[in-house]
């Protein structure tokens, strides 16, 4: 189960904890657009992030590419080893774009 | 196509108007130079595949008809082609690490070594009730923390194919054998269409991306498959010695 914890600012942080697979999709979506009223772009940390399988690298990769088209793009900080372990496996930095991952 | 120069169909049927003589004759070459042998299907109309390929096992040779009817990955798009999943899943099955079952063959290794667990998936907590499963057997073989995860993941990505594309519901199996630890993923939805694997994303967004199988033959020790109208089951093996 994914949870989500959001700190807000001018840059607003979502806080990512436990797993993300196919039953994440609504949580995450839910988060990142309370986070991004009136905000320019949204970070998700994933340090917190214990597992992630294809369904949720799939999901935050269409959430990425969604927010970027609507004009508030995602950031990706903090990738934990099991996320950063997929990710590049998945070469998830070249579907949605060098840009989401400043580290 | 068997030894004795027949050809069968161990997944989905053979079509009409597929050459079987031509295929007898490039299995017969790939048995004889015991290698692997593609083609690639210039004529649309002389075959119905894009491309074909031949693997030699044993006394037999796997003929795999890819058909991809032309699709190529659309730019920006971040499915994988199908081209390149076929092409990915023709490699794997070369080098002995994916194995197509026959009916035979399935009942024979489903019922290989002791079973351990079994369970019914039947929804989305479904996923972490398998990982969980995995995770507890596999901490106590002595394979290391990254191949225990990437394991789990593997587990994950095969219960995630069930409740998406097969059916939503079936049953997970753990099974110990000599060497090794199995995990049986089945269900009883309408087979593997792999060109259901790039379907577009659904309106929560889940991208039906066509990597798990990948992931799966990746990071496993060996797969087997076997898929049709009744169902679909893999086996799934992880050595622990």
């Amino acid at each position: 189960m994914l949870q989500t914890t959001i700190a807000p600012g001018p840059a607003p942080t979502v806080f990512l904890a436990g797993e993300m697979d196919l039953d994440c999709a609504d949580t995450l979506r839910e988060a990142v657009a309370e986070a991004a009223r009136g905000a320019q772009t949204v970070v998700l940390d994933f340090a917190d992030v214990k597992f992630i399988d294809s369904s949720g690298t799939g999901i935050f990769v269409r959430l990425s590419l969604d927010m970027k088209s609507q004009g508030t793009p995602l950031v990706a900080r903090n990738l934990s080893p099991a996320v950063k372990g997929v990710f590049d496996m998945l070469r998830v930095r070249e579907l949605v774009g060098d840009e989401v991952f400043p580290d | 196509m068997a030894g004795d120069d027949t050809v069968s169909a161990v997944i989905g049927e053979i079509e009409a108007g597929l050459p079987l003589e031509e295929l007898v004759a490039h299995a017969m070459e790939a048995l004889r130079s015991e290698r692997f042998m593609c083609y690639a299907v210039s004529q649309s109309d002389d075959f119905v595949a894009d491309e074909l390929c031949f693997v030699p096992q044993g006394d037999r040779c796997e003929i795999l008809s890819i058909r991809a009817n032309g699709w190529q990955r659309h730019h920006g798009d971040h499915r994988r082609s199908l081209v390149e999943i076929l092409n990915n899943l023709a490699a794997e099955v070369a080098c002995g690490k994916l194995r197509i079952l026959d009916e035979t063959e399935l009942q024979q290794e489903t019922r290989a070594g002791r079973q351990l667990l079994r369970f019914a998936i039947d929804d989305s907590a479904s996923l972490a009730m398998a990982r969980d499963a995995v995770d507890a057997v596999l901490q106590e073989s002595a394979i290391d923390d990254v191949t225990r995860q990437r394991t789990i993941l593997c587990i994950s990505e095969a219960v995630t194919n069930t409740l998406l594309h097969g059916g939503g519901q079936g049953s997970m199996t753990l099974r110990r054998l000599d060497d090794r630890l199995r995990v049986v993923v089945a269900d009883q939805g309408a087979g593997m269409n792999f060109l259901n694997w790039i379907d577009p994303p659904t309106k929560k967004g889940q991208a039906s991306m066509g990597y798990g199988f990948k992931i799966i033959l990746d990071y496993l020790d060996a797969v087997g498959l076997r898929t049709g109208q009744t169902g679909t089951t893999l086996l799934l093996d992880r050595k622990t010695d």
